[in-house]
């Protein structure tokens, strides 16, 4: 588990693009609106909208294959469409890697 | 708001894990045992130091009220405690036998019970409680005539019921049947009287309601041969001999103490003795009744235990995972709590499906404010997880 602290907080829009990648659950109506993110084998994410703060899981398993995975999520969310392309790809590559480790 | 390293939770209720703060002299006698030279007998000719462990073993016994100071034995805490003695018993053993555990036990019962019983040394039961308590019928029907040890919490760390651990070691005592009672949740909590404690053995552990640091804990053992040792090594007394010695308590303990930790201990109880420990009783589960009040009618809130013996209180909210509750409570309310499975995992097949609870826990040192604003926290976050 790693805690990192953002140059700037988390925006409604990188919620919306996490969803491409995974489950996120949203509770905007806490003190707080938090939100979790999982990605099966990758990495689970727990903030919340407008936080600078951000609670990031690994697998240790995959820990080498999925470390830099949270800030490229951040990087091609500030990319639109083309980052959401970008990021899939990225994915597939990884998820490939993994399937080679996964019990069949 | 962040929890940044170093700075002080506001709300820390993870008391049944490790109790925080310490009394001041807690932490004044660990100070003052590290500046002066450690002396022990045998070990030290430092002999204007305070001898820590023959001090505190004084303490202990006095403390939960029986004869036997040197039946104290020193250890890292209650797993440690717990591995010396069921290893130690199967040790002792001459052929396998049969076991009896709880379903309410921690993992530093069920871990050693069913490693040994993974390599045929033991076969097992385990004995399912109700509503969080194990009754001596339900003990009495896994009885066999094999049967040569019984593990048993004293205290629930998730539920917070209180067994009568007396009568369970009355039945044993006449029954050929050794007794390892965890005491790791009671120890400091509720007044424990070793003197009607027939036989069998009782483990504490400092860091929790005895107020010592982490590292220090330890057990009391009625009957030193029932329990084989399975450390060797330094005692500072009989040196000569290559086998380890036979009286209490080098018998069990080998190398050097952990000075510092059993310094808390001894400040610890003492601590506890002078406030007295029916008004820490009092107090704590007062607390823990005032937290349930604040939760109790909540429909989004799932509570396991609404009356338990010990001030530890496990709920859930609907809608939300426990991790989840844990992560919002601390970060956007500065709660510290604990969650997941506590180490306990069969109790929560029984309660939650297997997936674990939220567990506060409170210290004599928690105030009612701390409780009502704990309590309006929980209720906030189940609002948010449900509206």
């Amino acid at each position: 588990m790693r805690e990192f602290l953002l140059e700037s907080p988390l925006t409604p829009e990188f919620i919306t693009f996490l969803k491409s990648f995974g489950t996120v659950k949203e509770y905007p109506h806490m003190k707080r609106p938090y939100f979790s993110f999982e990605q099966e084998h990758f990495i689970s994410i727990k903030g919340f909208v407008g936080d600078s703060s951000v609670e990031v899981r690994y697998r240790k398993d995959f820990f080498d294959l999925t470390s830099d995975y949270f800030h490229l999520l951040l990087f091609y969310a500030k990319q639109g469409e083309s980052g959401i392309h970008k990021m899939r790809e990225i994915t597939d590559s990884i998820r490939e890697k993994m399937k080679v480790r996964l019990p069949r | 708001m962040r929890n940044d390293p170093g700075d002080p939770p506001h709300i820390y209720l993870n008391n049944a894990a490790t109790t925080w703060p310490k009394p001041p002299e807690v932490l004044d006698e660990v100070a003052r045992c590290l500046e002066a030279p450690f002396f022990e007998h045998g070990r030290s000719t430092a002999g204007s130091a305070i001898n820590y462990p023959s001090e505190t073993r004084e303490a202990l016994a006095r403390f939960f009220h029986t004869e036997n100071p040197d039946h104290f034995i020193f250890t890292q805490n209650a797993t440690d405690s717990l591995n010396l003695l069921i290893h130690g018993f199967v040790k002792k053993q001459k052929a396998p036998f049969h076991a009896i555990t709880t379903d309410l036990e921690h993992n530093s019962i069920l871990r050693p019970l069913n490693t040994l019983a993974g390599e045929g040394r033991l076969s097992l039961t385990t004995v399912a409680s109700e509503d969080g308590y194990v009754t001596l019928r339900e003990i009495k029907k896994a009885v066999r005539p094999e049967t040569r040890l019984i593990v048993m919490t004293h205290g629930s760390n998730v539920l917070g019921t209180l067994q009568d651990i007396r009568t369970v070691a009355d039945y044993c005592a006449g029954n050929d049947i050794f007794l390892i009672a965890d005491g790791a949740q009671t120890a400091g909590q509720v007044p424990v009287n070793l003197s009607a404690f027939s036989g069998g053995a009782f483990v504490f552990t400092g860091h929790k309601a005895l107020f010592g640091i982490p590292g220090i804990g330890g057990f009391f053992l009625e009957d030193p041969e029932a329990i084989a040792a399975v450390r060797q090594g330094g005692t500072g007394t009989d040196s000569r001999s290559l086998a380890q010695p036979e009286e209490m308590p080098q018998r069990f303990e080998a190398g050097t103490h952990n000075y510092p930790g059993i310094a808390s201990l001894l400040a610890g109880i003492r601590f506890i003795e002078r406030e007295g420990q029916d008004k820490i009783t009092t107090r704590i589960r007062d607390l823990a009744a005032l937290f349930i009040r604040e939760i109790a009618h909540d429909p989004n809130i799932i509570l396991y235990t609404p009356a338990p013996d010990l001030p530890v209180v496990s709920f859930n909210i609907r809608n939300l995972d426990n991790d989840e509750a844990g992560y919002i409570l601390t970060k956007a309310y500065n709660i510290i709590c604990r969650t997941g499975l506590h180490c306990a995992p069969l109790v929560h097949d029984r309660i939650d499906g297997g997936r674990g609870c939220i567990r506060v826990s409170f210290s004599y040192f928690n105030t009612p404010e701390e409780c009502r604003a704990a309590g309006e926290a929980v209720r906030g976050v189940a609002e948010g997880a449900n509206r």
